[in-house]
């Protein structure tokens, strides 16, 4: 837990994101379009966040940056594949 | 003992996985995307080669609907509704439209209205209501959906209503494959001295917080009887895998193992003190923990 006091407003902005992609994916539960472009966002947020936090951090990496990608890549699928099925 | 290994090589970070469960490594999760990416397409395929097995239709009878509907209604002190056939056809003739003409609404496109379909198939009302449902893998979640919904709510315990109709199509939709349900409720209109406006009752999106719009519409001349014959309704299909179902599962699983090995991970990676590089375990925690949310909380069928 020590990484999180010490990047307090990092984890609190990833946070808000993942919370803004749940909000977003319940609240336009009527329009499906919309539900994938949230889990796209969502994704994109992710990758972004990450890259973000490790560039400030100093230890910014290709590998860690496609760890991010494919990690973020798996949840959209994930959530897209039941789109497509409800 | 080669079996643990293995399972200590996939889950724990170890010497024998670069200090990193083998599951987590980017080529592992890349594997595990394709896999599922792969089990879409078998599930797409699936669909068409064997219908009968793997199928987007339902175990959902009219007669069901109708039950539970009517237990709704006496469960709040309402009377029963009788089933009226020709409301059944004009139902089945509504979903038909709506597949032929490939909408998702109360009104077609070209502004053909529900309560049309009532007077085409010689229902005079006095009342009249529509529920429409889609996906819902059987009648109990579709009503209980209804139900949980303050403006379909309200139409299945409309006093008014005396009779019902329920047409279940199945068929492609706009290029998804599916089962809708078309409820209509109606009062129909007794004495021919006059014709009063009837009050049809129309239910608005879930979303729309507004309850009704009871716009009136007049009755047109008394018409002949039924020009259409009603067709049964493929109301007893049985389905063997549901492919909503199937991805849950799948879904369910595969994120449920990620969060233990992640976990598994945070905690001995803390223990050891293992400097690596990579991304934060707790992010990625964070991130499957709202999928796994939000795997819990989407549900198949739409209702309007």
């Amino acid at each position: 837990m020590k990484s999180i006091s010490k990047h307090l407003s990092h984890y609190m902005a990833l946070f808000g994101i993942l919370l803004a992609g749940f909000a977003g994916l319940i609240l336009f539960s009527y329009d499906k379009n919309f539900q994938v472009a949230v889990a796209l966002a969502l994704s994109l947020s992710y990758v972004a966040w990450g890259v973000t936090h490790h560039y400030l951090h100093k230890d910014l990496h290709i590998e860690t940056f496609i760890e991010y990608l494919v990690v973020a890549a798996l949840g959209f699928v994930i959530i897209f594949s039941l789109l497509l099925r409800t | 003992m080669q079996f643990f290994k293995l399972l200590r090589h996939l889950f724990i970070p170890h010497e024998s996985n670069n200090q990193k469960a083998k599951l987590l490594h980017s080529s592992s999760l890349s594997l595990l995307a394709v896999g599922l990416i792969a089990f879409q397409l078998v599930l797409g395929f699936a669909h068409k080669a064997f219908p009968q097995v793997l199928g987007y239709a339902a175990n959902i009878s009219p007669a069901e609907v109708i039950r539970l509907t009517n237990t709704q209604r006496v469960a709040n002190g309402l009377g029963a509704l009788t089933e009226n056939s020709t409301l059944d056809g004009a139902a089945l003739a509504k979903g038909n439209d709506m597949l032929a003409k490939g909408y998702w609404a109360h009104f077609a496109p070209d502004g053909t209205s529900p309560w049309s379909f009532f007077l085409k198939f010689g229902y005079k009302y006095k009342y009249a209501g529509e529920n429409l449902a889609r996906d819902f893998p059987d009648a109990a979640s579709a009503i209980n959906a209804w139900m949980n919904s303050p403006s379909h709510k309200e139409n299945i315990l409309n006093p008014n209503y005396r009779e019902i109709g329920i047409g279940v199509v199945e068929g492609n939709l706009a290029g998804a494959d599916t089962t809708v349900i078309v409820q209509f409720f109606g009062a129909p209109l007794s004495g021919e001295a006059a014709i009063p406006v009837a009050k049809a009752k129309e239910v608005l999106p879930s979303t729309v917080k507004s309850t009704s719009a009871p716009t009136s519409t007049p009755i047109p001349t008394p018409t002949p009887a039924p020009t259409m014959t009603p067709t049964p309704a493929s109301g007893e299909a049985v389905i063997f895998i549901s492919p909503f179902n199937s991805t849950k599962n799948i879904s369910l699983l595969v994120t449920g193992i990620l969060i233990l090995v992640l976990s598994i991970d945070l905690i001995v990676v803390r223990r050891q003190r293992i400097a690596r590089i990579g991304g934060r375990t707790l992010a990625h925690l964070a991130y499957f923990g709202m999928i796994l949310a939000v795997i819990l909380i989407l549900k198949a069928g739409q209702i309007i």
